[in-house]
């Protein structure tokens, strides 16, 4: 019996074969989607583990950074440093295993393209000995080749400095870093932890080919370049035995309590030690290394809601279109219930059906997510980061049978409501036609009672169903949510970092000088008619927090459109200067993370020096966490006059060779705008792909439920077709049902589109990474005009379909 | 004599099925004047639903010609050709690709050659039942979301004619001017057949057109309904054929005729 009946109920599903194939596509579609994006979280946790491991194969990525910020400790201090740390190593059970002074510095490289053209880009250049720690990484990769800089004048270039600069190994490459130029050979091509994700420092965003470069050279070779003496180092890396667990900035809780107590016995260590501030930090205060990290962490928690918010949207349509279907068979139920058959007997046909749905769904949905999805995510995760996937454990057979358990057990669960609602129909209720009988609450009769009789049927029997109704717009308000957040997210990104380049950023180059080396650029700025301004960055952190904040001083604090750097000021007033407690700006970030007010007197600590200040105001639109000072407040507490050079060149004066000796690297602000133009252009497509997905998920949600609609009323309209009412008039009151039932979907979209992008936004804002978005009355209009044309597109089919309406047919219906 | 209102002659209408073509009106000669009430009586199969939707322009005669007020009535065209059925006799896998086939290749093509003409003759065929014809249905059909007056309003507006006035003198006229305001739903069955009645009336139809519209009610509801639909139909001057296996029924006709395997074969005028 139960074959039988399950014949039957597939039968009565072939008949409606588009809603069946649309429900498919939708089981389909989130398989597809969660597996795309799981493959995509799994290579991404999984790559950065192998790459950063103590073994033979990582490249053993430090545990704790010293940073001498200011300048360079030498030789000698250096070591004697190290020896201070080994000697007075912090009671704890991490035990110190290697202590290596580490040179880093900015600095310029000299390019010349195809084309002739001259350009001189921002670098930052490492002095390897191959060393213990902190290697840097050749992978056994066709993106790869080479071996380690041995000699003074070899150097080894990252992937991207090779293929955006057209560089191969045993080519001359010119670079400087603040002491003159020096030309050193390429001996290999590889990357480095520090630049796994390449962005220029303070960046959270990858840098455009050929903007950027990085170098790994031997210590004694960098030394030479910035004519420093033997042995000279501004980083100390130290390697703990084992991997310690570390602080996330991203959390409110400590991870890494053992390394955290380190961090500060070592902080104090250095107060000692050095007079200069130092910072001392973990993994999380490498920007690559954390940027990387919260990507994946945000890959990982994002792709499960994913597939379950895609699986919910077809869940519901499944829903939907069981319930119909056992409405359209309320009659051949009863008479089986009549004949005997037991409730028992009903429901396991009503469940087999979604689960059959929901096995060819997830089937398809498998072999396209493991077949193009994984591997195209893959591919955009290579483009985007552009590191070559090398992954010892590839296999993701855990994360679909993951994904194909969630998916199923979302569609079982929407079947068997259906399925426990056809065994509980009455027979003798539904043999009387009673069950037919549903009108629209007394309310809304009342309500459109003084309406045409026309517009009141049409308000009246939208709504007649609403928990139809009120399914079908929580499926397109999270199937538009798929859409709306992407588009939000894409706009407040593009305003967060274009925009605020483009409109906030007066200068044409930002040249980073050397101790005192600001005297120079301003001599060459005034020697061609440029206007300049100093800058002084520094880093620092709010006292009793570890988290690290950028200090900046300028010259000018001015919302002023014309000033080198425009305030964007939220609240407040601009600080005074010269203020007993240095008056400050911070944003917006800081204000959400340390909960500082205007008004608040609070501490910052340079390294090992203190600093009360006073909140004035507070700024929006910075991405990192940011404190603006009056540069003549901030100069004497770190004891340097500039970091950089801000330049705003008259027209003919471009950036030259001789301003990139005296530097330690130019940024220029068309390098910068190109550079996201350019990211934001090599993700159009990703983001297509993803508001695409939203549109065709929303389109069969209401296509499902305005052909249910139809279908429902197919006896009412071929009553009134057979009284003679005109197509074009039906046609009328379909379209006004279409029009409200999108406008309200729409604005529903709109809701859960905030709603669900400030839910998305504050799982990933994190210290490193602060964003505010807010409802922007064009993705509103967007929004709602997608949903209503989808709606309204849907008018015709209707119309064709009763156009075909068979009226003899019906008539017979209309007398059985 | 009264006038004539519709001259049917030599109707027939096949229909071709797996197993065959069926008759299920073969040379059917019926002419109708205005004023009459006609029964149409015959067993199940005999074709007089048929005639009955041949009458209302629902549904096209295979040969013969049908003049309603001396004009010529549009003709609903075939749903689908013939040829197109004839592929049933093929294997099913090869009907089944046959015809997919054919529909996505021949999509634009069968669009304006029938899709096209086929919605607008059927356009014309809806205005024609929409100026000249009413119709009773077994089962009422009344749309449950409207009022029992918004019912009658409904088809009016549909028509372009909105008339309070003349739906709440119809409501009267079945009886119903205290119920205008209930449901569907809130009423009894034969209550519902009324205001069918009092709808299928609502834009003064030349021709009323019933199918079995007592097979519902109970012998004594049923006497109840059709006496409100003689005394409608006698105030508005219109002519009724209703068709029913109910012999009862002939005692409110003014012309019974009697229907067979697609053929009259009586008609008799009752005096």
């Amino acid at each position: 019996m139960f074959g039988l009946l399950t014949k039957r109920l597939a039968r009565s599903l072939w008949r409606s074969k588009l809603r069946l194939f649309a429900v498919i596509l939708m089981v389909m579609v989130g398989v597809f989607a969660g597996i795309s994006f799981a493959s995509y979280a799994h290579t991404a946790t999984n790559m950065y583990d192998d790459i950063y491991a103590d073994s033979d194969e990582g490249v053993n990525l430090p545990d704790v950074w010293i940073e001498n910020p200011s300048w360079v400790w030498d030789g000698e201090t250096s070591e004697s440093i190290c020896e201070e740390i080994a000697n007075d190593w912090p009671e704890s059970d991490l035990v110190l295993n290697e202590c290596e002074p580490r040179l880093i510095l900015d600095g310029v490289m000299f390019h010349v393209n195809e084309e002739g053209d001259e350009s001189i880009v921002p670098a930052i250049w490492h002095g390897i000995d191959e060393g213990y720690m902190d290697r840097v990484w050749i992978p056994n990769d066709d993106c790869c080749s080479g071996v380690m800089a041995s000699a003074q004048d070899e150097i080894v270039i990252d992937v991207r400095v090779a293929t955006g600069m057209n560089l191969d190994l045993g080519d001359t490459i010119s670079i400087a870093s603040g002491s003159g130029s020096m030309d050193y050979t390429v001996v290999g091509i590889g990357f480095h932890s520090n630049h796994l994700f390449f962005a220029q420092e303070g960046s959270l965003f990858p840098s455009e080919p050929g903007t950027f470069a990085t170098g790994y050279m031997t210590a004694e070779g960098l030394e030479n370049l910035a004519n420093l003496s033997s042995g000279s180092s501004n980083h100390l890396l130290i390697d703990i035995e084992g991997t310690p667990q570390y602080d996330f900035q991203s959390t409110e809780d400590i991870e890494g309590e053992s390394l955290s107590a380190v961090i500060v016995e070592l902080n104090s260590l250095m107060q000692g030690i050095d007079d200069n501030p130092s910072l001392v930090y973990t993994r999380s205060g490498v920007d690559s290394v954390e940027l990387l990290r919260a990507d994946a962490e945000t890959a990982m928690s994002t792709y499960i809601p994913v597939t379950a918010m895609i699986a919910i949207v077809a869940g519901i349509t499944i829903f939907l279109s069981l319930q119909r279907l056992i409405q359209s068979q309320s009659r051949e139920i009863a008479i089986l219930r009549t004949l005997g058959i037991p409730r028992n007997a009903i429901i396991p046909a009503y469940i087999m059906m979604p689960l059959l749905i929901g096995l060819v769904g997830t089937f398809f949905g498998i072999i396209l997510g493991k077949f193009i999805g994984a591997p195209y995510m893959s591919s955009i995760y290579e483009d985007i980061i552009g590191i070559p996937i090398i992954l010892e454990d590839s296999d993701i057979t855990p994360l679909i049978l993951q994904i194909s358990a969630i998916s199923m057990f979302i569609v079982l669960i929407s079947g068997l409501f259906p399925a426990i609602q056809a065994s509980r129909l009455q027979p003798l209720k539904i043999l009387r036609g009673h069950h037919e009988i549903r009108i629209s609450s007394k309310g809304i009769q009342k309500i459109t009672s003084r309406l045409p009789s026309t517009v009141g049927l049409t308000i009246r029997s939208s709504i007649r169903k609403p928990t139809r109704l009120a399914f079908t717009f929580v499926a397109v308000g999270l199937s538009m949510l798929i859409f709306g957040s992407m588009t939000l997210m894409m706009g407040t990104m593009e305003n967060a970092v274009l925009g605020n380049v483009e409109d906030n950023q007066n200068w044409d180059a930002q040249v980073v000088v050397p101790f005192g080396g600001e005297i120079e650029v301003n001599d060459w700025a005034e020697d061609r008619g440029a206007i300049h301004e100093s800058l002084l960055v520094f880093p620092a952190n709010a006292e009793g927090d570890t988290r690290y904040l950028l200090t900046y001083g300028l010259d000018t604090i001015s919302t002023d459109k014309d000033s080198m750097i425009v305030i964007d000021l939220k609240e407040g007033v601009l600080p005074s200067i010269n203020s007993e407690i240095p008056q400050v700006l911070i944003d917006q970030g800081l204000q959400h993370f340390l909960d500082w007010q205007i008004g608040d007197k609070q501490t910052l600590m340079f390294g090992s020096i203190s600093l009360e200040i006073e909140i004035t105001g507070i700024t929006q639109g910075e991405v990192s966490r940011t404190v603006y000072f009056h540069r003549q407040d901030l100069s004497p507490v770190v004891g340097i006059e500039a970091t950089s050079v801000l330049l705003d060149l008259p027209d003919g004066v471009e950036v030259d060779n001789e301003l990139g000796e005296i530097s330690l690297g130019i940024t220029q602000k068309q390098d910068l705008i190109e550079t996201y133009e350019s990211l934001l252009e090599q993700q159009e497509g990703f983001f297509a792909s993803i508001l695409s997905l939203g549109v065709i998920i929303a389109i069969i949600v209401l296509f499902n439920t305005l052909i249910i609609n139809l279908t429902e009323r197919d006896i009412e309209i071929a009553t009134l077709r057979v009284l003679g009412a005109p197509i074009n008039r039906i046609g009328a009151m379909m379209l006004g049902e279409h029009i409200a039932i999108g406008l309200v979907g729409g604005v529903l979209a709109c809701i859960f589109t905030i709603i669900g992008t400030q839910a998305l936004i504050s799982s990933f804002v994190q210290w490193a990474f602060y964003l505010t978005v807010s409802l922007d009355i064009y993705v509103a209009m967007e929004l709602i005009g997608i949903v209503l044309l989808i709606s309204v597109m849907l008018t015709p089919i209707g119309i064709w379909r009763i156009s075909r309406m068979d009226l003899v047919e019906k008539v017979k219906d209309l007398s059985q | 004599m009264s006038e004539s209102l519709l001259e049917m002659k030599g109707i027939e209408r096949h229909y071709v099925m797996p197993s065959g073509t069926v008759k299920a009106l073969d040379g059917v000669n019926l002419e109708i004047s205005e004023g009459e009430r006609i029964i149409l009586l015959g067993p199940s199969g005999s074709g007089k639903s048929t005639l009955l939707n041949c009458l209302s322009a629902l549904d096209t005669p295979t040969e013969g010609s049908y003049q309603f007020a001396g004009q010529m009535v549009p003709r609903a065209p075939e749903y689908v050709p013939r040829w197109w059925n004839r592929v049933d006799s093929l294997p099913w896998y090869a009907a089944f690709f046959f015809r997919r086939i054919v529909k996505i290749l021949f999509f634009p093509l069968d669009y304006f050659i029938h899709s096209r003409p086929m919605a607008k003759a059927s356009e014309k065929a809806t205005s024609f039942r929409r100026e000249n014809i009413g119709y009773v249905f077994q089962f009422f059909n009344l749309l449950q979301d409207l009022t029992v007056l918004e019912n009658i309003l409904l088809i009016q507006e549909l028509a372009d004619g909105r008339d309070e006035e003349r739906a709440k003198h119809l409501l009267r006229l079945v009886g119903l001017e205290n119920e205008m305001n209930r449901f569907p739903a809130e009423i009894s069955g034969g209550q519902q057949q009324r205001v069918a009645i009092a709808r299928s009336l609502a834009k003064k139809p030349r021709l009323l057109l019933g199918d079995e519209l007592t097979g519902n009610l109970d012998s004594k509801t049923s006497d109840m309904v059709m006496e409100v639909l003689v005394k409608a139909c006698e105030a508005e001057g219109i002519t009724c054929v209703f068709v029913t296996h109910d012999e009862s029924l002939t005692k409110y006709a003014t012309r019974v005729v009697r229907i067979d395997s697609g053929q009259i074969i009586s008609d008799k005028i009752i005096e």
